[in-house]
Formats: C-alpha cells, sequence, structure tokens
C-alpha cells in the first residue's frame, strides 16, 4: 500500500473522537462560566451595567410595532405644537417699559418747603433710575422697576416747621 | 416526462405502464410529494432548543445553563480539534458561551440553535487561530482507553502497518501535527465532517459557504493529509 486511502484517513481521524479532557471537566465548566461572568459584571462601569440593562429592556419591549408612521406623525404633531406655544409665550417687554412713566415729579410745594428750611440751598437732584426702563423690563419681567433715591445728608434736612 | 411516457406507450405497447400506475403517477404521486414538500417548507423542522432559547430570552439564566451543559462536550470536541490545545480550548469555550449569552436576545431563530452557536464557535475559533499563528505547543488530551475496544481502531491495526506498530500517543501526535499544517479553513472542514460527522449541509449553513466549496475544501484537505501522514507510513516510529 502505497499511501493512506480516504478511507483510512477518514478512519484515523475518527480515532480523535477518543481524545476526551480531563475526568470531571465538563462537570465543573458551567461553575467556570458563572464564574468567569461574575467576574466580567464586577470589572464593568456602572454606567456599562445601566446601558445593557436599559438595552434589554428596550429589546424585551419590543418597540418596533409602536414605531409606526402614526405614531411618528403624532410625535412630530406634539414637537410643533410644544415649539410653537414657546415661541407665542416671548415676554412683551415694549408694553411693560411704557407702562411705568420714566420720570418722577415732586409735589408742587415740595421745592418751596426746602428753599425756606435749607441754609443752603440744594438743588433738588432728579432722580434718575439706575437702568433704563427698558434694560430693566428684559431682566426683570415680574418684579416693578426700581429706583435708588440720592440720599440728602442729615444735617441739611429739616428738624423742625414752624 | 408523463408526455413523453404516454407517446412511448403509444408508440410501443410494451412499455405502457399498467393504468394504475399512470393514474397514480398523475394524481396521487407528485402533487403528493409537492404537497409534501411545499408543507416541509411551511412547517419548517422545529429546532429541539427553542423553548430554552425562548426561555433564555426572557431572561431564565437556568435555561442558558441547560444549554451551555448540552452543547459543551460537542463544542469542545469542535474547537479542540481545530486547536489541538486544552488551554485554548477551554479559554475559547467560555468567551463563547459568554457571547453566545449576550447575543441570544437578537437571535430570531432563522437558523437552528445548533447551527448558531456552532457559527460562533467556528468563527470565533477561526479569528483565535489567524491571531495564534503559528507559534504554538499541542496541548493533547489523554486518547481514552476505549479506544482500543473501537471496531475502526481493530480494522487500521489489523489492516494498515503503520498504526500497528506505531503507539497509541505517537499516533495521537501524527495525527495532530498534519492537522495543523493544514489551513485553518480546511481544518474547520475536516474536523466538522469527519470527526464531528456533520453532513455537508450543516456544514455549508455553518460556515456560509456553499456545499461544493465544503466538497472541495475536503477534497482538497484529503490529500494534503495524504501527502503528510505519507512520512508516518514510511516511518511510523520516529
Amino acid at each position: 500500500m502505497d499511501e493512506f486511502n480516504d478511507s483510512e484517513i477518514a478512519r484515523l481521524l475518527r480515532l480523535k473522537r477518543y481524545e476526551q479532557p480531563p475526568p470531571g471537566y465538563f462537570e465543573n465548566f458551567l461553575h467556570e462560566f458563572h464564574r468567569r461572568q461574575r467576574d466580567e459584571l464586577l470589572r464593568q462601569p456602572l454606567w456599562r451595567i445601566c446601558l445593557e440593562r436599559a438595552h434589554s429592556f428596550i429589546t424585551r419591549l419590543d418597540v418596533r410595532p409602536l414605531a409606526s408612521y402614526p405614531t411618528a406623525a403624532a410625535a412630530v404633531f406634539v414637537c410643533a405644537a410644544i415649539i410653537s406655544l414657546k415661541i407665542y409665550q416671548q415676554p412683551e417687554t415694549a408694553r411693560v417699559a411704557l407702562q411705568s412713566p420714566p420720570t418722577l415729579s415732586l409735589p408742587a410745594n415740595a421745592e418751596g418747603e426746602l428753599n425756606l428750611v435749607a441754609p443752603v440751598s440744594m438743588p433738588i437732584l432728579r432722580t434718575q433710575p439706575v437702568r433704563s426702563f427698558h434694560e430693566s423690563a428684559q431682566t426683570h419681567r415680574a418684579a416693578p422697576p426700581r429706583y435708588v433715591l440720592d440720599s440728602v445728608p442729615v444735617s441739611y434736612e429739616p428738624t423742625f416747621r414752624f | 416526462m408523463i408526455r413523453i411516457i404516454a407517446f412511448e406507450a403509444k408508440m410501443n405497447p410494451s412499455v405502457a405502464l399498467p393504468a394504475r400506475r399512470i393514474s397514480d403517477l398523475l394524481s396521487s404521486g407528485l402533487p403528493a410529494r409537492a404537497k409534501s414538500k411545499r408543507e416541509a417548507m411551511d412547517h419548517p423542522r422545529t429546532d429541539p432548543d427553542q423553548e430554552l432559547v425562548k426561555r433564555t430570552q426572557s431572561g431564565a439564566a437556568a435555561a442558558f445553563d441547560e444549554l451551555v451543559i448540552k452543547y459543551t462536550p460537542r463544542l469542545y470536541g469542535l474547537v479542540y480539534n481545530m486547536t489541538s490545545n486544552h488551554e485554548d480550548t477551554n479559554d475559547l469555550l467560555q468567551d463563547i458561551f459568554a457571547k453566545a449569552y449576550k447575543a441570544i436576545r437578537g437571535f430570531r431563530g432563522k437558523s437552528s440553535f445548533y447551527t448558531w452557536i456552532h457559527s460562533i464557535a467556528v468563527n470565533m475559533t477561526l479569528n483565535f487561530l489567524k491571531k495564534r499563528g503559528r507559534r504554538f505547543q499541542l496541548s493533547l488530551d489523554d486518547v481514552d482507553a476505549s479506544v482500543q475496544n473501537d471496531k475502526e481502531f481493530l480494522e487500521l491495526t489489523a489492516t494498515s502497518s503503520p498504526v500497528r506498530e506505531a503507539d497509541l500517543s505517537e499516533l495521537q501526535r501524527r495525527l495532530n501535527e498534519a492537522m495543523m499544517k493544514l489551513s485553518e479553513e480546511h481544518r474547520a472542514v475536516v474536523t466538522m465532517f469527519h470527526i464531528q460527522g456533520m453532513p455537508h449541509a450543516e456544514i455549508s449553513k455553518i460556515l456560509r459557504v456553499s456545499e461544493g466549496t465544503v466538497r472541495s475544501r475536503l477534497f482538497y484537505a484529503n490529500r494534503q493529509l495524504q501527502n503528510y501522514l505519507d512520512e508516518f507510513r514510511k516511518n511510523p516510529v520516529s
């Protein structure tokens, strides 16, 4: 016989079925599998575990039937409604600024009283808002306009009126 | 074909088939065969692991344990005969089942679980072998003593002088060395066909190649094995 024929090669190769792992290998394989799975799970970062859980949840939920045309159209409609509502709720800044007059007028007798009492003539300083009404209305829409009144020195205040 | 038979029967009454047979052929035979084929296509063979797969997909890890227990010996044989290394086989097998467990939720049952897990095993082993290259050592399992009672082994020792003269471990080493000289793809086909006894159709599904490719790979691998084992034939004891 010159060489192994196909049948002999096939029979020789079939003998390799008798090569078997050590006794108890298959019994321990599952325990080893569980141990490796646990180790791998512990090594994973928390975000990856959460991601996998979420992915498995979505897969189990099977959201594909929900992703139909009417659902998509409804989703688009809802988004459009939300966006349009946001646009129409923009603050009306100009009206807020006009409602409160920008200058303050003192009573007619106030100037006279001051002139009588004060030893030195003190010009009445016109009160001005720290910021313009326009600015204020933009930043503090809900609150009323604020002013800072110039203070008058205590010594010049009239203590008694005759 | 029926037309031809009818024509021949007309021309030559001796070839005329009995009326019952012709009617059988016309009424029951062909449509019945076609019907059964159609039914087989409509109701494909159910996967015996379907229930375990469904339970695993619904989160029952114990069901996957059953699949592991069931397929470990078979997949061990597949991977071991492709790597010829026990330690590599153990690591690979763990990775194969871990990958299968992660991917089983996406398994839609287009093929049987058997084919699916074998595909994973073969692909992962082929990738591993490509990375490992030629730098490795044989780490062989012991040959079970019951081989001495195997009918084929007895026949081989009776008819083949090299097998008779070589001791069992020498025969094992020569066989594994010859296997390792094959390319990874050829080794996979030889392992599945000769050692695991899978049919060509199943191998073609697992490897996603045509049956013709499987057959040609087998033919080529057998020729190569003949050459590699020639040295063993000439010199059984080295």
